[in-house]
């Protein structure tokens, strides 16, 4: 077990490096340059390149900002805040964007859970093909058009929550763009765990257990939830990574601090080192919850794990 | 029970066994499969076929499909309006349908909610020759009618499904295949590779991508390309990992079948049903990759248009003219919605044993 | 199960009284800005948002007042020579929020700073405008950081020496990168200058008390140690950065936020409000087209192309944000003349929407080429109003000139000007604004060989009298400077070299209850120095 994390480890650190390469290269290929104003002169371009060491080709950089990296050192933005450490600018950014993510999440998983299972246990009634719409609508809408009605109906005409994302009512303002954010994951989710309980529903073994009495909460949730569980953890753990994703098109509208917004804004102009470190901050996310998510898989079932040492054993 | 031993020769001649040259030659599948096919396959298809028709979303769905892509086709030339024809004095028309209208929508009128209080304005009444004007789905911005745009960006939105639908079945499959069949060092290595690409967040290989590119179908073709295929690899490669073992692989192994036969004409077709369903579902996350392309600014060149670009230009109007978000977000909610249902349902027709991957 | 029920409940009274946080104290005005300031550092920012912060906390020699002129700041008292090269300032006795006295010294550092290689300022070309002795060799590495024209005689004396008269030289002191900046404020603050309120150094109407980098709100107070202090009537300024205009307009009309600035549709919705204004801004837009094209290279096709669309439904149906048409290079209110008018009260106006006169040309200059067709890329950057602006002149120049193509591509405003400045474009949509209140902020950019000359356009006569104009003997004579600009401007124009299109305005809305904010077309756009709220 642990030789099979170690290897996982290893290889993630690999991949880790292998996508920084590829970003770089992706990067060098964009056109234009940080330092593009309209006032600046050539001279002065140059003048800028040298100081940031933009005049050295590609494979130096990439060394160069491995080796920094190493040190703890992320460089500076270009553009969008001029010679900040992105450190600095991720300091109060990250935990923002992490936390109305994860409270996406939680809610998308949470409630997708419940009217998955609603679905299943009501399968034969008008409740399933009703929620069955509803969750393929969550996931045909795009979150932006969702975005905007919620905040005009509930922000503005009735007035429940701020329309707009302010830190000193952190939780209160994020209702709103955490609403918005979880209906992928909450469709999702709902279409998935339907699938998964109807068919642990219509298993031998729940029918012994309905047999022997065990009948309501307990069926469901005791017996039933816990066998479904598994493949809804798996789709989940992309989701979270394309909660984040997502999450860019929802910090603009409602003017949220985060690294979403950041990112798209690095893109536009060429702030190379904010394009970098963002991009691999989720290559990271993603890699890590795949990781987590392998090898929570061979703890949870061993069964899994056993075919996965045999096929690397083999290789 | 004292028969246990039979004696070849008690056997009669005409049973016994007689060895020929060809005896040991693979035949082919062509004359292996014949016997199998005759039988059953109206059955399998006529199961096929009422599981689907019962299932009431999936014919709503299909239904849907079919009129959307009548539209796409027939649509823009249902007016005179070009979808690139900007007429200066009339932008921002509310929707005003002949008929419809006597009934008290889609007649031309919008209140606007201003500052002030609401203000109901007919922009037909204040332009020349209004009363014979119709804009059935109103004219945005510019002044560009919105129906034919909307049936021409609609065009590009089921061009990206071919799209999705082709490099799925293409690359998608094709990798899985060829990764999960051999195993070993290859598969290893396919793998650590779909490990990278799938590492990189897609939004932002393919923005890079496309800005690299310049924005356009093309490069959205192309992004699509780059990362639409991995989800159904992955599925590609599971499936051949249950089947490669099973005997009559083995068998055709046994008889000298080479690789690539077994792969594309012994395992694939077993499967080729399944993937192709299972392709349907990558649809509406490709349109919806579109659509959020256009939201971030790196959608179809102007004055082109897709459902996505048309719902970003209009997603700047919704507060002041909603109507010109309406129909196009009906329409991709709607083409949404019945690839999925058409995919639930065909799964379920197929294999209703087959779970959601 | 009820231990969950307890906590929901307890999770709810929270999010309660958060929501029923007291609301900010009257006074303080909440300003909407759409993008994050880039750069408290006066000497590294180059764009308007960081310009307007900067400038509400910190004073140069000179501010504008609501007319755009000049008024000493900092400066007491001015002294020039004779000849209009040496400029001696006697400053006022002001302090900086760290408590330390502003002295001469503090000028010098922050204009060394500016033209510093090693700094790499993007705006240091702005001290060689100026014609700060030996600016421009210093930022390109060719004399020492001391060799600058800008001496602190004693504290409280500041001698700056010119290489050529400029005659706008004061108006450029009101310029954001001219800002003070103390010596030993910067070297205690180590590389954390300017990302927090404790690192930035306000001797301005306001001081900073919520500032991080790219935040989406900053917080400003009144600056009691301010010398003008008993004129500023806000108790400070509040901003918050919303980028989607309708969101800003909601949260406007919710009441949370006093000045806002409206985005072409949504004008339609307000412009009934008494609170809608409509502020001129000194941007002008325009087509440049690259003369290094086939056709482009024909001013016949150039004057069809430049009259051949409807400004007045640009301005009017496509932007409605009070932009104007522009028929001309320089924009409106932008410089005042020696005769004390602005300058295009007396200039002439030039190739107006016309568009018979428009396909005469285009006849003349298709047959002078021999060609029945053309076709043109058109380079736009991807903003909302750019690339409808671009759509509609597609449409335009496509109905008024047959036998003529557009297609457009968009792409972010980086490579746009990348690609413009590098000639690999064919027309390109682009804009202009300007550093400093003088005809020649535009009318130098279109000299041969200049970065932002970016059609390829030459005339040596024109050249000729920008230089003189810049750094020559007109510099002396400033009726006859300001005509020769107008003659160079007529040059421009008849060759149709650029296709001004519209001169922008904003909409902005202000609360009733709000008063007094300046807006300006140059550097700094607005000021809130004598703005009140009731």
């Amino acid at each position: 077990m642990h030789k099979y994390i170690l290897r996982r480890i290893g290889i993630a650190a690999l991949t880790l490096l292998a996508i920084l390469f590829i970003l770089f290269a992706l990067m060098e290929f964009m056109p234009g340059s940080p330092f593009n104003d309209e006032k600046l002169s050539a001279a002065q371009r140059a003048l800028l390149d040298a100081k940031y060491g933009l005049d050295k080709p590609m494979p130096t950089r990439f060394i160069n900002y491995v080796i920094n990296m190493l040190r703890g050192d992320f460089g500076v933005s270009y553009n969008i805040s001029k010679n900040t450490p992105i450190s600095d600018l991720l300091k109060t950014r990250l935990p923002i964007s992490l936390r109305i993510g994860g409270q996406a999440v939680l809610l998308g998983a949470v409630v997708g859970l419940l009217l998955g299972i609603l679905a299943a246990i009501k399968h034969n009634t008008i409740l399933d093909p009703l929620l069955t719409v509803i969750s393929v609508l969550g996931i045909s809408i795009p979150s932006y058009v969702f975005a905007l009605g919620l905040s005009y109906v509930l922000g503005f005409q009735l007035g429940w929550f701020p329309m707009l994302y302010r830190q000193q009512q952190a939780l209160q303002s994020s209702v709103l763009p955490t609403i918005s954010l979880s209906m992928f994951t909450m469709a999702t989710v709902a279409r998935f765990a339907r699938t998964e309980m109807l068919e642990v529903l219509g298993s031998d073994y729940m029918q012994l257990a309905e047999t022997k009495g065990v009948g309501g909460f307990a069926l469901i949730f005791r017996h039933a939830l816990r066998n479904a569980l598994i493949p809804i953890i798996t789709v989940l753990a992309p989701l979270i990574v394309g909660l984040m994703t997502g999450s860019l098109v929802i910090e603009k509208i409602f003017s949220i601090p985060g690294i979403g917004q950041l990112l798209v804004q690095a893109i536009q102009s060429n702030d190379y080192n904010v394009i970098a470190v963002l991009s691999f901050l989720y290559s990271l996310m993603y890699i890590g919850i795949m990781l987590v998510v392998d090898i929570l898989y061979g703890v949870i079932d061993p069964r899994i794990r056993l075919t996965k040492e045999a096929n690397t054993v083999h290789e | 029970m004292n028969n246990i031993y039979i004696n070849k020769n008690d056997i009669p001649s005409e049973f016994q066994p007689e060895f020929l040259a060809n005896d040991f030659e693979f035949i082919g599948m062509d004359a292996l499969s014949k016997f199998d096919e005759v039988g059953k396959s109206q059955a399998f298809w006529q199961d096929v076929l009422s599981r689907f028709i019962k299932n009431k979303g999936a014919v709503v769905g299909l239904i849907c499909i079919i009129l959307i892509i009548s539209m796409a086709i027939i649509g823009p030339a249902l007016n005179s309006y070009r979808a690139d024809q900007q007429i200066t004095g009339h932008e921002s028309m509310a929707p005003r349908i002949p008929g419809i209208e006597n009934i008290g929508v889609f007649n031309g009128r919008e209140t606007l909610r201003t500052s002030t209080g609401g203000k109901e304005i007919n922009k037909y009444a204040d332009v020349p020759d209004g009363e014979n004007l119709y804009y059935w789905f109103g004219s945005d911005v510019l002044g560009r009618d919105i129906f034919t745009r909307v049936w021409t960006g609609t065009r590009v939105s089921l061009y990206i499904a071919l799209v999705a639908v082709v490099v799925d079945m293409l690359f998608g499959m094709g990798y899985g295949l060829i990764s999960g069949y051999f195993g070993g060092k290859v598969d290893m290595i396919m793998q650590r590779f779909v490990e990278i690409l799938n590492g990189i967040p897609n939004l932002i290989i393919v923005t890079l991508l496309i800005i690299a590119l310049k924005p356009g179908l093309l490069s959205i073709t192309i992004a699509l390309m780059i990362t639409g295929w991995i989800g159904m690899s992955r599925i590609a490669r599971a499936q051949i990992l249950k089947l490669k073992e099973q005997e009559f692989v083995l068998a055709a192994k046994t008889l000298g079948a080479r690789d690539f036969y077994l792969i594309f004409k012994e395992i694939l077709p077993n499967i080729f049903g399944q993937l192709l369903i299972m392709s349907m579902f990558s649809i509406p996350n490709a349109i919806f990759t579109e659509a959020f392309f256009a939201f971030i600014g790196i959608g179809i060149p102007v004055p082109g248009a897709s459902l996505g670009t048309l719902i970003s230009e209009s997603f700047k109007s919704l507060t002041t003219h909603p109507y010109m978000i309406l129909f196009p977000v009906i329409i991709l909610g709607v083409l949404m919605l019945s690839f999925n249902l058409l995919a639930d349902g065909l799964r379920d027709a197929f294999d209703p044993r087959m779970k959601e991957m | 199960m009820k231990n969950r029920n307890k906590l929901l409940a307890l999770l709810l009274v929270i999010a309660l009284c958060m929501g029923a946080a007291p609301a900010l104290a009257g006074g303080v005005l909440n300003v909407q800005f759409d993008v994050e300031i880039a750069s408290m550092d006066p000497q590294i920012a180059t764009d308007g948002t960081s310009f307007e912060a900067q400038s509400a906390v910190i004073e140069g020699l000179y501010i504008l007042d609501a007319a755009g002129s000049p008024i000493p700041a900092i400066a007491e008292s001015t002294s020039v020579s004779e000849d209009g090269l040496t400029y001696t300032f006697t400053l006022r006795d002001t302090v900086w929020s760290n408590g330390a006295p502003v002295t001469a010294n503090d000028f010098v550092f922050a204009w060394r700073r500016l033209v510093d290689p090693a700094v790499a300022s993007e705006y240091s070309f702005i001290a060689g405008i100026a014609g700060i002795h030996n600016a421009d060799k210093i930022a390109a590495g060719e004399e020492p950081l001391e060799a600058l024209g800008a001496v602190a005689i004693d504290d409280h004396t500041l001698e700056v020496v010119l290489d050529i008269p400029v005659p706008y030289f004061i108006n450029l002191l009101t310029f954001p990168s001219f800002l003070p900046l103390s010596e030993e404020f910067y070297l205690s603050c180590g590389d954390r200058f300017a990302t927090s309120p404790e690192t930035i150094n306000c001797n301005g109407a306001f001081i900073v008390t919520e500032y991080e980098p790219a935040a989406n709100t900053i917080v400003l107070a009144k600056n009691p140690d301010y010398y003008d202090a008993e004129k500023v009537a806000l108790d400070g300024i509040r901003y918050q950065v919303i980028k989607d205009s309708q969101q800003a307009m909601l949260s406007y009309q919710a009441g949370d936020l006093d000045v806002v600035t409206l985005a072409g549709e949504q004008v339609d919705l307000f412009k009934d409000d008494p609170e809608f204004q409509n502020i001129m801004a000194g941007y002008l837009w325009y087509v440049s087209a690259n003369e290094q094209t086939a056709g482009l290279e024909n001013a016949n096709i150039r004057n069809a192309m430049a009259r051949a669309f409807d400004k007045q439904a640009v301005a009017d149906n496509i932007l409605k944000d009070g932009s104007i048409p522009a028929d001309f290079a320089v924009p409106k209110l932008l410089a005042t003349g020696p005769d004390g008018l602005d300058y295009r009260a007396t200039a002439a106006t030039y190739l107006a929407t016309d568009k018979e006169l428009a396909l005469e040309y285009w006849n003349t200059g298709l047959a002078e080429l021999g060609v029945s067709s053309l076709s043109y890329s058109l380079v736009v950057e991807d903003t909302e109003s750019a690339i409808n602006v671009a759509q509609f002149l597609k449409a335009q120049w496509e109905d008024t000139l047959p036998g003529l193509t557009i297609t457009i591509e968009q792409m972010p405003k980086k490579n746009r000007l990348d690609v413009m400045r590098e000639g690999e474009f064919e027309l390109g949509l682009t804009r202009w604004g300007p550093d400093y209140a003088d005809p020649t902020t535009y009318l130098e950019n279109w000299t041969t060989g200049h970065t932002n000359n970016t059609m390829r356009w030459s005339n040596l006569e024109y050249d000729e009298i920008i230089a003189s104009a810049t750094k020559g003997e007109l510099t002396l004579d400033p009726v006859a400077r300001w005509e020769a600009l107008k003659a160079a401007e007529a040059m421009v124009m008849a060759d149709a070299a650029i296709y001004p299109v519209y001169q922008k305005g904003d909409a902005v809305m202000i609360k009733s209850n709000v008063s007094g904010i300046e807006f300006h077309s140059v550097g700094t756009n607005r000021v809130y120095k004598n703005a009140v709220k009731e």
